[in-house]
């Protein structure tokens, strides 16, 4: 979005937490310039000139991801902001990229996920206001109708429109290597909505991370699954107390000869119908 | 192994339907994230040519990674986003 208003296109960013002082995802930029390149990310300033952050704990200041969009109908892009935590937060914006530095928690009947909120503003149903969106930690995909109006937001309850994994894949199924099985977004969603062919209609992109388990070099499916199973038995046995993280990292070791792990992000389209 | 009903995936109002997820492939290859994961996508045009681009942020180096649409439901193989004459990087994620 152009959030200083200067016809430019601009990239905003959450991130995990600032290196110096109190931990908290700061909010940044990568302002863009009229060639249509970008300058290094710095971080947004509120009006005092202080980066913008959070209120709160820990977990509710890090992990940002903040989403600009006019949510009061006042003609300035405000920020929703997600963080770690399961809620939304609001900051004003006052114009040309310029926000109230005092956060307000999103109020609503059901107005939050599991945790890693990720808002993502735009009309959903077609009703002139702005909806939200959201992914999660634990995955899917929620809509939150706004059923104020386009200058008094307010949520009702949640609508799943990707179902979470949990709730897909029976417990205790036996693992599987690689990728060919993926049906479907994982886990730690990100979503983005947009009518991807002008057929009227929003569709969703979902971004997730998942793990996915390959044979060790020389080693054969069969053997690799077999011996993974058994892997994961004897971490479940392994006692608690203090020689727990020595006995999992021997056997972490030694699951590196016959299979390896990999965590990895796709991107899903979800088309409306 | 077993098999997901892809009618299960979803939970929305009977006027909403999806058709089944699929993956966003680009210059032929499915479109992934390095280590550790934590995808997020971006539709937007980026390169101002009318069409809109596929912009993917990750968690490793808090770098993003362009895939210009080609039109007719293709997407270029990927390059990193640069700023400055060098692979942008957002601070504070890795």
């Amino acid at each position: 979005m152009d959030l200083d208003q200067d016809g430019n296109l601009d990239i905003l960013s959450g991130s995990y937490s600032r290196m110096e002082g109190e931990m908290a995802g700061l909010f940044q930029v990568l302002w863009g310039r009229k060639e249509g390149t970008f300058a290094r990310a710095k971080p947004l300033l509120s009006e005092d000139a202080k980066p913008l952050v959070l209120p709160g704990d820990e977990g509710d200041r890090i992990c940002t991801r903040p989403f600009a969009g006019d949510l009061d109908g006042d003609g300035h892009l405000d920020l929703v902001v997600g963080s770690m935590g399961p809620s939304f937060s609001f900051f004003a914006g006052k114009g040309k990229g310029r926000f109230d530095p005092r956060a307000r928690r999103l109020e609503g009947s059901n107005l939050w996920v599991d945790s890693h909120s990720d808002p993502f503003l735009v009309d959903w149903d077609g009703d002139g206001d702005l909806d939200l969106l959201s992914g999660s930690a634990a995955g899917g995909v929620f809509l939150f109708p706004n059923e104020g109006s386009k200058t008094s937001a307010r949520f009702g309850r949640r609508v799943t429109l990707v179902k979470q994994p949990r709730d897909l894949v029976p417990q205790g199924q036996p693992d599987v290597l690689g990728d060919a099985h993926l049906r479907g977004p994982g886990m730690a969603t990100r979503v983005w909505a947009d009518d991807t062919n002008g057929d009227g209609k929003l569709d969703l992109f979902v971004g997730d991370c998942v793990t996915l388990y390959h044979a060790a070099e020389g080693v054969s499916a069969a053997t690799a699954l077999e011996k993974l199973a058994a892997w994961k038995k004897a971490v479940a046995e392994i006692p608690d107390g203090d020689g727990w993280s020595e006995q999992y990292s021997r056997l972490t070791a030694e699951r590196d000869a016959f299979v390896t792990d990999e965590s990895v992000g796709f991107v899903w389209l979800v088309r409306r119908k | 192994m077993w098999i997901l009903s892809w009618l299960a995936l979803f939970s929305i109002p009977q006027d909403v339907q999806f058709a089944d997820p699929v993956r966003m492939e680009a210059g032929g290859t499915v479109v992934k994230t390095e280590t550790p994961g934590y995808a997020a996508p971006c539709w937007h045009d980026v390169d101002r040519d009318g069409k809109k681009d596929l912009v993917v942020g990750q968690f490793q180096g808090g770098k993003m990674r362009v895939y210009r649409n080609l039109g007719e439901g293709r997407l270029e193989s990927g390059r990193w986003l640069e700023a400055e004459g060098e692979v942008a990087e957002v601070p504070g994620v890795w």
